[in-house]
């Protein structure tokens, strides 16, 4: 073998790594958003943060560490066994630093954390966040998994043809997949004074920036994580079946459906402008489509 | 298939590295905040600023900044104009918590030129959370 040919796979070999440990990342952090984003919107939550002192913080850190910890002998983020104690610490920091890094995200996109936050508070709030999202990163396989074994079974009992009402049935498939996973989410956070708290504080570019946010995370769900058979999703061609287009046409199923969920419960009306449908729409269209990808997973 | 932790790759120990900071600049801050933290009552300070006129009415900002150590909830922020015995305006405003060194502004909006009379400003009351 040549010098240049060892390089090549070096740089390969490399580069698979790299590949796999984003991949493994974006996987913990897709669990951790799926689990994290309920406790998100309640805003006893933000209420408790502002106000528990440092060492409650020190201690409720040191007992989430230890259930991590103990999640990880036997489960983890990464699909390979933490077999000896450094290897399950090490996935614990890790799993910790993934979802406090989830939540400081979501809190300062959802306008929680800004300059004017003190920094206990600004601590309380991420340490009570964070336990939520970093459970969900250390539940992220099988929260998920389960839902992508299942889905590879079954498409080996059916193989995909090259017809165009196969290619139609799995459009409406993924699409009402979107629709009863914004549903859920959306049903039960619709009703709640936290939409109208957080619509409050979003200006208009606040709004374009939760709206990308939305997007890249239902597209890191489903599309970039490895625990679910992204692959196959990424060679499926038809109708709305590319990556791209798919997140975006089921981002609006879920804002659809959230501004349905709002009229349903009464927090808009028609007599309301156009901007307050729009305004609160986008702000629960964050975890509709969070819920949607979720769904998507069980097509 | 078993990890050794011993025998990381590059991309996991440089993510090992990463999350090791973050985690420990949090336990950092919040063992800082412990340590530089004191249990004083709230110490409630608010100040003012100019007047401005939009559509026949003033808007007066204010900024309310919690300098005591413990977290005050339920601050009351009351404004009074006094333009006469006859004209009086009030004012009222709420904020769920005020941490230590946290500081939050808002408006109060009269109907009347504040300049042309006396206004007062206070924090009525707090309770602890």
């Amino acid at each position: 073998m040549g010098k240049n040919q060892r390089n090549r796979n070096t740089r390969r070999v490399s580069g698979d790594t790299w590949r796999e440990e984003i991949e493994e990342i974006i996987s913990g952090a897709s669990g951790g958003f799926l689990f994290g984003i309920p406790l998100l919107y309640t805003m006893e939550v933000w209420f408790i943060g502002s106000y528990v002192r440092p060492p409650i913080l020190v201690a409720i850190l040191a007992i989430t560490f230890l259930i991590i910890l103990s999640i990880n002998r036997i489960e983890g983020f990464r699909p390979q066994e933490s077999e000896t104690l450094p290897g399950a610490i090490a996935e614990t920091i890790e799993t910790m630093a993934i979802g406090i890094v989830c939540a400081v995200i979501m809190l300062v996109i959802l306008k929680r954390i800004d300059f004017q936050t003190s920094l206990t508070e600004g601590l309380g709030k991420v340490v009570f966040e964070g336990v939520p999202f970093s459970l969900g990163v250390a539940f992220s396989r099988s929260l998920l998994t389960e839902n992508g074994a299942a889905e590879d079974n079954g498409r080996e009992q059916k193989p995909r043809s090259d017809n165009r009402p196969g290619y139609l049935r799995d459009t409406m498939a993924d699409l009402s997949a979107t629709l009863i996973g914004a549903l859920f989410i959306a049903f039960s956070i619709a009703p709640t004074d936290e939409i109208t708290v957080l619509a409050a504080s979003a200006s208009s570019w606040w709004l374009l920036i939760i709206m990308t946010v939305s997007l890249l995370i239902s597209y890191g769900i489903v599309f970039a994580s490895t625990i679910t058979n992204y692959e196959q999703r990424r060679q499926q061609q038809g109708l709305f079946q590319t990556p791209q287009s798919e997140t975006i046409i089921s981002y609006l199923i879920s804002l659809i459906t959230g501004m349905l969920m709002l009229w349903f419960f009464q927090k808009i009306s028609f007599a309301d402008s156009w901007y307050i449908w729009l305004r609160y729409s986008i702000i629960l269209g964050l975890p509709a489509s969070i819920g949607g990808a979720a769904g998507r997973l069980a097509v | 298939m078993p990890k050794n932790s011993w025998r990381r790759s590059l991309a996991e120990k440089v993510s090992f590295s990463i999350s090791l900071s973050i985690v420990g600049i949090i336990v950092t801050l919040i063992c800082y905040s412990w340590i530089s933290g004191n249990s004083n009552p709230p110490i409630l300070s608010i100040s003012q600023f100019n007047v401005r006129q939009v559509n026949s009415q003033y808007y007066v900002p204010f900024t309310v900044i919690n300098n005591g150590g413990e977290t005050a909830a339920s601050v009351e922020i009351v404004a009074k104009l006094t333009l006469s015995p006859q004209i009086v305006e009030t004012g009222r405003q709420q904020l769920d918590f005020l941490s230590r060194k946290e500081e939050r502004s808002g408006e109060f909006i009269f109907s009347h030129d504040p300049n042309q009379g006396e206004l007062a400003i206070r924090v009525a009351s707090y309770r602890l959370p």
